[in-house]
């Protein structure tokens, strides 16, 4: 799939382009604000970047509120996407989620937790104002999309710290290399399949941890990033 | 019915995840003899401390009878570490629209043969149902799972095989174990409802009709 985004490893201002990736996911997905907050393996950091109005960003800074907010809290221990109507309505949900809503904010959010492998997890959260059947058929139809979002912004800011780029280097399986190999050759999915003698969901599945692995959008960068590496042949 | 207990609900679950720790005791350790660690009477490891998700089927007498882990091979998970000689020495799969399904297992010694609500095939559909279902939901495509050959057995006999399998079968206890791959798609929640006939909501609660 041809996710229509900026490419985050092509870009040189970081910081900037973080934003404008946000504010592309919510034009094509249709949602009111995005955001993303890295919760690092050392010391439990946190970075964040979101397009919330400043006044909100403002006050969130100011009250410190990241100490409390649920979502950096609790939404990292679940493996599926969550809804925030799933955070108990105690004192810290009240003291973000409440204020949020004084700022013009909908409580009505998603967040999709990504957890890298080195303790490190990274938290896309977007919001929708909208009524409920609504919000429940925008979620089904663009998880998958957030899913891809995610970790590709996720894997974007980990390796642009320093000390992450040091442990970076893609480990591919010789099966994901092989497959990639072919692809460089021309060949079609269901080819690869017939050729290697596995069935074509298992060459879709290799390809798409090739693709996440690499940190490619498409299996044509994967392909460019792969022969860059030296880990396939130019055909 | 099926629970999905995760980090976020676990506090209203304590009895149930002793309970499916004692089920993975009996299926592990007693029967299958795999090196794991069992504490009174319950099986944990290190992977349940990573905030994984479990997927739990009780019966209606509220028994623990079959369940699974799953985590996201976007993070640290079994074909990483413990099972990392599965996959012959490669680097596993990592996607965030693919999940890992580990310490699959059903109850043999309380359910029976045959497909009726107390049956090992009935109960494995409903975990695979549940799961799919609950992957489906969360823009997951695709599930690799370490299982056994008998599970590998049940799952193509109930007409869902797995699609394909990464690396190569190697002892583990008294069996061998696998890593196979499974589309978390309609089409295999559909094949699994139809051949195990489950079609209301796994995860409300059935109200069973008495016979006068």
């Amino acid at each position: 799939m041809a996710l229509n985004i900026i490419d985050l490893s092509t870009v040189k201002s970081r910081d900037e382009n973080f934003a404008i990736f946000l504010d592309q996911l919510c034009q094509r997905l249709d949602l009111d604000y995005a955001s993303y907050a890295m919760v690092g393996p050392f010391a439990g950091t946190v970075q964040g970047y979101a397009n919330y109005p400043e006044p909100w960003k403002n006050h969130y800074i100011r009250q410190g509120l990241h100490r409390v907010d649920p979502i950096l809290h609790k939404a990292g221990r679940s493996i599926a996407p969550v809804d925030w109507t799933r955070f108990e309505k105690d004192q810290s949900f009240r003291s973000v989620f409440y204020a949020a809503d004084d700022f013009g904010i909908t409580p009505q959010g998603l967040t999709v937790p990504i957890r890298g492998p080195y303790g490190d997890r990274g938290l896309l959260s977007v919001t929708r104002a909208c009524p409920i059947p609504e919000w429940e058929k925008l979620k089904a139809a663009i998880v998958g999309d957030l899913q891809l979002a995610a970790v590709h912004l996720h894997d974007s800011v980990m390796r642009s710290s320093v000390l992450s780029r040091a442990f970076n280097t893609p480990a591919l399986s010789h099966r994901e290399i092989e497959i990639l190999q072919w692809v460089a050759a021309g060949k079609q999915q269901q080819d690869i399949g017939d050729i290697l003698a596995i069935s074509h969901r298992t060459v879709e599945v290799h390809l798409r941890s090739a693709r996440e692995k690499l940190g490619a959008l498409t299996t044509f960068q994967a392909v460019g990033r792969a022969i860059g590496l030296g880990l396939i042949f130019p055909c | 019915m099926i629970y999905i207990v995760d980090s976020l609900n676990a506090h209203e679950y304590g009895d149930l995840l002793d309970n499916m720790h004692r089920l993975r005791a009996r299926v592990f350790s007693d029967r299958l003899g795999w090196d794991v660690k069992v504490k009174n009477g319950m099986e944990r490891d290190m992977f349940d401390d990573l905030d994984p998700a479990h997927v739990i089927s009780v019966d209606n007498d509220g028994q623990v009878v079959g369940c699974m882990r799953l985590l996201q091979t976007t993070g640290p998970h079994m074909l990483t570490d413990i099972f990392a000689c599965l996959l012959d020495g490669e680097p596993p799969l990592r996607s965030s629209t693919v999940w890992e399904a580990t310490r699959f297992c059903v109850d043999t010694a309380r359910l029976g043969r045959g497909t009726c609500r107390n049956s090992i095939s009935y109960v494995t559909s409903e975990v695979m149902i549940g799961a799919f279902e609950y992957g489906k939901a969360a823009g997951v495509t695709d599930a690799v799972a370490v299982i056994d050959p008998v599970m590998d057995r049940v799952m193509k006999r109930s007409g869902n095989g797995p699609y394909g399998y990464l690396g190569s079968p190697k002892p583990m206890g008294k069996v061998t174990a696998l890593a196979a791959l499974m589309d978390c798609s309609t089409q295999r929640i559909e094949r699994l409802r139809e051949f195990s006939g489950i079609r209301h909501d796994v995860f409300q609660p059935q109200h069973v009709e008495l016979a006068a």
